[in-house]
């Protein structure tokens, strides 16, 4: 089965980058923040609430990317904030180390971002994905790992 | 029979005669020359068919989880298995004070698969000193160099003594050459992302899922594995690429902090794929960003069971 | 009547061949041989001793096959359009075209007709290689076939010099090879030399006589346990193994498929219940289950040996167990009383 070859950071996207965007249900202090999320997200961005950044497992992140995510974005609370007192550092060198492990083997690091918001931060969440939707969209759509399609019928084992 | 073997039952008779150990784990001599089995003596077993070459391809420090945690093991080790038994250690699956690890020096395993290659499968004798291999095809002689049979994994060896042995039977080895496996690391990374996502999709797609990779690496000891999880199916089971890549990403990065680079993967590998490559590349971060080592002592806790404020992160706060 | 086909002609004929069927030949893969398409780009492997890695099976009973289909929004199931084409198999060993008449035994019965396997069946001339040098891992005659054993192959090639020798066995070959010169007396009387020489070159790898008595005797043995210990248990001996058919059947619910993929009892959860209960809890009686079904349980069911002697679990197996020698050490133990 042969993927169409990457396209590289040279085309831009027609149409908006799709992000899978692992949020964190403590972090969004504000209000209108928390609405926002839960029910004006635009259609091009794929929410998945955690209990803590510290739940989310590099297969969640290998899942999403295999859907055909262009970037996933995680948003969790700031060190020491955390709701559940260091769930978000104890998964803080595997993500680390996941992303480096990704670009290895060609899957450009730019595309998973972590954010970590301040109590104080409002409307960080959505500067945040617009300004990972300009980088993305200048990264352009990728190819690599995007790999959940149809099996084809009747293959062998190739 | 080798000096080595002499000294190695010698051994094995004294732990069983001092009520040291309730079973030995090494290897043993079958029917092809090629294919010495690991072996487990016990008690009052004949040590008749112990065999110990470079042609004894598998980590024993992997049968170590299959035993309770009661059973006072006495296992031959070389330098890799020997930090594997470490790395297990540290991460409780046998207490140590119930192990006695027989350290042997390793000058490299012998890909047998490269010897039938290059005569045929009818061979039936084998010998070998530190620099040369030796075997008897169809009744005629052929010499190898071992440099250029010995398995892929071994080139990049940096500690080929045993670590933390309880005895050592024969002369310690000069330490290998750190530089190898970082700069094949380098020479990766240097190549263009489509080059190394087509090297990955071109190894990861004649995968069988057979997990040959998973039940011969020592580490992998869950009794429930990520690909058997149900609900919710986080990766296929299937041959499509996204099974099996998925398959190929996450046990590299399960072994991160972990994996010892003995290579027993690649050898079980019925598809001959290159995996190695990618927990090259974690063990020179994980030496790089925390100055760790998996295995070189039974106490040190790998990075990812901790955290430090100072790490280095790309956070953006 | 035997058929010449010259070496040097042999791409020219696939080519032809290819034209009206898909045509399969063994090809070099990395340092293996598969049967992949054949293409003019191919480098064809026929000269190897031994059979290609991965079993021919995979042609008839992929290890992966889509199912069906279903689109959750229009809650409908969408059927998988099936209809393989007409296609050539060309380099098939005696042992796995036999393997081949073992499985039709299971998805072609009366009570079972798998439509799948059937379709492909139907669709597949195979036309067999023998092995003039059967390697030593081999033991096809042990078990009821041979080097150049007829079973389930349209037709069988044997090399001879620069030729391929061919005879035609069934009507679906016969027009594969019309126009091509037939060989003289001479050379036919050669070419049985030459298969006779195969056969006699292979010794008995164990006995077969009795063998299923033995093992259904030893049944709780300790001996399991001992050969147990160092088996990994992992799939390469099942998925290689050209008689194996196990399957597992998923709902990839992130695909909306459902896909039927090789299973092995080897694994832990094969025989898991959804209860916890494991009938097979432990690596002994996985081990054992291998043998047991290859060596009796086949044998109640059809009356023939599971098992056609390619050599694949020989050879591949990562820790070097090796299906003969455990028979042959089987055969000789006495059965252990099994106390209250």
């Amino acid at each position: 089965m042969e993927l169409a070859a990457t396209s590289g950071s040279v085309n831009l996207m027609e149409t908006k980058p799709k992000i899978a965007l692992f949020q964190c249900q403590w972090c969004l202090y504000s209000e209108s923040d928390q609405y926002w999320v839960d029910n004006n997200l635009p259609p091009s961005i794929h929410l998945t609430k955690v209990s803590c950044t510290g739940r989310i497992d590099p297969l969640h992140i290998l899942n999403a990317i295999q859907g055909g995510a262009d970037g996933i974005m995680i948003s969790g609370c700031l060190p020491e904030k955390c709701h559940f007192k260091e769930g978000n550092l104890s998964a803080l060198r595997q993500h680390e180390e996941f992303i480096n492990l990704l670009d290895y083997i060609g899957y450009e690091r730019e595309r998973i971002r972590f954010v970590w918001l301040d109590l104080q931060d409002r409307g960080r969440i959505q500067q945040e994905l617009a300004d990972f939707e300009v980088t993305l969209t200048k990264l352009g759509s990728e190819n690599a790992l995007v790999t959940r399609i149809e099996t084809p019928v009747g293959r062998l084992n190739d | 029979m080798t000096d080595l073997i002499i000294k190695l039952k010698t051994e094995i008779k004294r732990l069983f005669n001092e009520n040291i150990v309730d079973v030995v784990i090494a290897f043993k001599k079958e029917d092809s020359p090629l294919r010495p089995q690991p072996a487990f003596f016990r008690p009052n077993d004949s040590l008749e068919d112990l065999e110990y070459n470079s042609l004894c391809q598998n980590n024993l420090a992997n049968y170590l989880t299959k035993y309770p945690h009661e059973t006072r093991i006495g296992i031959v080790v070389r330098g890799c298995e020997s930090r594997s038994v470490n790395a297990l250690v540290v991460e409780k699956q046998h207490p140590r004070e119930n192990l006695y690890l027989i350290g042997v020096p390793c000058q490299g395993i012998v890909d047998f698969r490269k010897l039938v290659y290059q005569t045929g499968e009818e061979i039936s004798g084998y010998s070998e000193n530190q620099d040369e291999i030796t075997v008897i095809f169809k009744g005629k002689e052929y010499k190898f160099d071992r440099q250029s049979v010995l398995h892929d994994s071994c080139f990049r060896c940096v500690h080929p003594n045993p670590v933390n042995a309880d005895v050592l039977i024969g002369e310690p080895l000069p330490e290998g050459d750190s530089s190898i496996v970082r700069k094949s690391v380098e020479s990766f990374e240097a190549l263009t992302k489509e080059e190394r996502y087509a090297w990955f999709r071109h190894e990861a797609e004649r995968c069988i899922h057979c997990y040959a990779c998973r039940e011969a690496c020592p580490m992998c000891y869950c009794t429930e594995c990520f690909v058997d999880h149900d609900p919710p199916r986080w990766t296929e089971s299937s041959v499509s690429p996204a099974g099996t890549q998925a398959w190929h990403i996450i046990r590299a990065f399960h072994q991160a902090g972990r994996c010892t680079s003995c290579g027993a993967c690649e050898r079980a590998c019925p598809m001959d794929i290159k995996m190695t490559y990618m927990t090259d590349k974690l063990n020179e971060d994980m030496l790089k960003l925390y100055n760790f080592e998996s295995g070189m002592d039974d106490k040190t806790q790998p990075p990812f069971s901790s955290f430090n404020l100072d790490d280095k992160n790309r956070f953006v706060a | 009547m035997m058929h010449i086909l010259e070496k040097k002609k042999l791409n020219q004929i696939l080519t032809g061949w290819a034209e009206k069927y898909e045509v399969f030949a063994p090809q070099k893969v990395e340092n293996y041989s598969q049967f992949l398409p054949f293409t003019d780009t191919s480098e064809l492997t026929l000269d190897e001793p031994h059979n290609t890695r991965l079993p021919p099976k995979a042609l008839f009973f992929p290890q992966s096959e889509v199912m069906l289909k279903y689109n959750s929004r229009r809650h409908k199931l969408e059927e998988v359009e099936f209809a393989p084409k007409p296609r050539i198999l060309y380099g098939i060993r005696p042992c796995d075209a036999k393997a081949v008449t073992l499985l039709d035994t299971v998805f072609d019965t009366e009570e079972n007709r798998d439509p799948y396997w059937k379709a492909r069946r139907e669709a597949t001339t195979l036309i067999g290689f023998g092995c003039t040098n059967p390697p030593q891992t081999c033991f096809c005659t042990t078990v009821g076939s041979g080097p150049f054993n007829h079973d389930g192959l349209d037709a069988i090639q044997t090399e001879l010099d620069d030729a391929f020798f061919i005879e035609v066995l069934t009507e679906k070959a016969k027009k594969l090879f019309e126009g091509l010169p037939t060989a003289t007396e001479e050379q036919e009387k050669q070419i049985h030399t030459k298969q006779d020489e195969a056969y006699k070159s292979m010794t008995p790898a164990f006995e077969t006589k009795g063998l299923k008595q033995k093992l259904d005797l030893i049944f709780e043995s300790s001996y399991w346990e001992s050969i147990s210990e160092s088996c990994l248990g992992c799939g390469i001996c099942t998925f290689l193994c050209p008689t194996c058919f196990c399957f597992d059947i998923v709902d990839e619910v992130q695909r909306k498929e459902r896909i039927r993929n090789w299973d092995t009892c080897m694994f832990r959860i094969y025989s898991q219940e959804a209860s916890g209960h494991n009938p097979r809890p432990s690596r002994k009686e996985r081990t054992r289950q291998r043998l047991m079904h290859k060596y009796s349980y086949w044998l109640d069911h059809i009356g023939e040996i599971g098992c056609t002697g390619c050599g694949r679990c020989v050879r591949y197996c990562p820790v070097g167990l090796d299906i003969r020698a455990m028979l042959r050490t089987a055969s000789t133990l006495e059965s252990e009383v099994v106390h209250a």
